[in-house]
């Protein structure tokens, strides 16, 4: 069978776009709630 | 003992009353029934050949169809008439309104069920005489597992917003085992085969309806309390 | 934004170590199948992805069981976090599934018993999922929650063995599958080493998500009460 290395790397590409997304998206998040934490703090 | 049963009695009561007496819903989904046989000749075809191959998948599609409708109404009365603090009110063990809820959803789909397999022999043509004895037993075993899982979920959804979407969303991807095992069974009782090569598909029914109804009666009061 | 505390930094270290190390192993280390070619080389994400979404689903199970027993909120934001990131690796699963069928079957989507079945739990947690986020009071969004994350996973053994039968009934098993059989040595140490790394990662994003829905609750309830 030919060897079909654009799927592999369809495969891993969609896992990793997946999964490094996801975490950045927590990274993010993070992020916005720190930042809003700090401004409530400065509020009061 | 007594006292949780007479409940379950009560509950039961009240909803088949209500019923009795408005046929809200009964009506409703037995039009309902009679509306998806249209559809599903129109969708399939003249081909009878076809018609009867699929006609377990079909049965069983109009069964879960009715019951989507039917049992995400389950909690609709007391919502609408501002009766749900009484549901709360109610002493004792609240898996009782449960079980209510469940046994008068089983007895309104299985009427519903009863029309919709006479009007389908009707309709299609089809000889249902000799997988009666089969569907006797796999009928109730896949609507009290269809029952019990709708009857819960349609307590949480009661009080969510989209509950009409959400309702069919969450029921059906749990239904889908019960489903594949029905109309596996449903086949073999219409080809006249005996019952028991369906066998394992009525174990798994039976099992899976066990799982559900504890499931059901054990967390249905954390459903409840809100 | 950093990590709390210094653990969790760690961890996400060594997750990615892992990673590394488990493609190192799953390109250099590990053969090329007779069979199939390099093609089988996207088992060593699959295998791993749905393993590790096993795992989350548990955990959604037991986050559930605990949030009803003890109304802690601790246990929702368990379950919760842990169907998130089930869904994800669920769909990691199908995803490379799905590219690995494409040339292998010739077919982007085959109804066999593991496909089959991780859609049916994909739409049961992507169910989940939605569930919560109809409900914003925390408590009763993870008592909703809850009890439909205990259907959800005492369905699972369900839908496994009516699957499994039901595609005997209907389609003949098919010789290939991800997994060669026999499997050789090389190739399980990487197949073990990638799930290592997936479960490393597993847990590093789920205590992230954890912390992040901690301090999601606390704001919440701060601002009801500035209200």
């Amino acid at each position: 069978m030919p060897d079909n290395w654009g799927y592999v790397l369809a495969a891993y590409g969609v896992a990793a776009a997946a999964l490094l997304g996801y975490w950045r998206h927590l990274v993010r998040r993070g992020r916005a709630l720190a930042a809003s934490r700090r401004g409530d703090r400065g509020a009061t | 003992m007594p006292a949780y049963a007479r409940r379950v009695g009560i509950v039961l009561w009240k909803d088949l009353l209500v019923e009795r007496r408005s046929k809200e819903s009964l009506n409703a989904l037995l039009f309902f029934g009679l509306l998806l046989l249209f559809l599903f000749q129109f969708s399939l075809g003249p081909d009878r050949a076809r018609l009867e191959s699929a006609l377990p998948g079909l049965l069983w599609l109009g069964f879960v169809l009715a019951g989507l409708l039917g049992l995400g109404r389950s909690f609709l009365a007391e919502r609408e008439n501002d009766c749900s603090e009484g549901l709360l009110l109610t002493p004792g063990d609240k898996s009782a309104i449960y079980l209510g809820k469940l046994a008068a959803n089983i007895c309104v789909m299985g009427v519903v069920e009863i029309v919709i397999l006479a009007l389908f022999g009707l309709f299609f043509d089809v000889d249902l005489a000799r997988g009666l004895p089969g569907l006797a037993v796999i009928l109730p075993l896949g609507t009290v597992g269809l029952a019990a899982v709708g009857t819960l979920f349609a307590a949480v959804t009661a009080q969510v917003r989209a509950r009409e979407l959400l309702f069919p969303v969450l029921l059906l991807p749990i239904q889908v085992p019960v489903l594949l095992a029905t109309v596996s069974a449903t086949q073999v009782a219409l080809a006249g085969q005996p019952l028991a090569d369906a066998g394992p598909w009525l174990q798994l029914l039976a099992g899976a309806d066990i799982v559900y109804l504890v499931i059901g009666l054990l967390t249905f009061e954390f459903v409840l309390e809100g | 934004m950093m990590p709390r505390s210094a653990t969790t930094r760690v961890l996400g270290w060594l997750a990615l170590l892992a990673l590394l190390v488990g493609l190192g192993l799953a390109f250099g280390y590990a053969p090329r199948e007779s069979i199939q070619g390099n093609v089988q080389r996207i088992m060593y994400v699959h295998v791993p992805a749905v393993l590790t979404a096993y795992l989350a689903f548990v955990l959604v199970l037991v986050g559930s069981i605990g949030y009803l027993a003890s109304a802690r909120a601790g246990w929702d934001r368990l379950a919760a976090g842990a169907a998130e990131l089930g869904v994800l690796f669920t769909g990691i699963t199908i995803a490379s599934g799905s590219i690995w069928g494409k040339p292998t079957w010739g077919t982007w989507w085959t109804w066999d018993a593991r496909l089959t079945s991780t859609a049916i739990l994909f739409l049961v947690y992507v169910g989940y999922l939605l569930l919560r986020a109809m409900v914003d009071e925390p408590e009763r969004r993870g008592r909703f929650a809850a009890v439909v994350g205990i259907v959800g996973a005492a369905n699972i053994p369900i839908v496994h063995f009516s699957v499994k039968w039901w595609r005997a009934l209907h389609q003949p098993s098919t010789i290939l599958g991800p997994e060669p059989s026999p499997i050789a040595a090389p190739i399980a140490a990487a197949l073990a080493a990638n799930w290592a790394a997936f479960t490393l990662l597993f847990v590093y994003l789920l205590v992230r998500r954890i912390e992040i829905a901690r301090l999601e609750e606390a704001a919440f309830l701060g601002g009801a009460r500035a209200r």
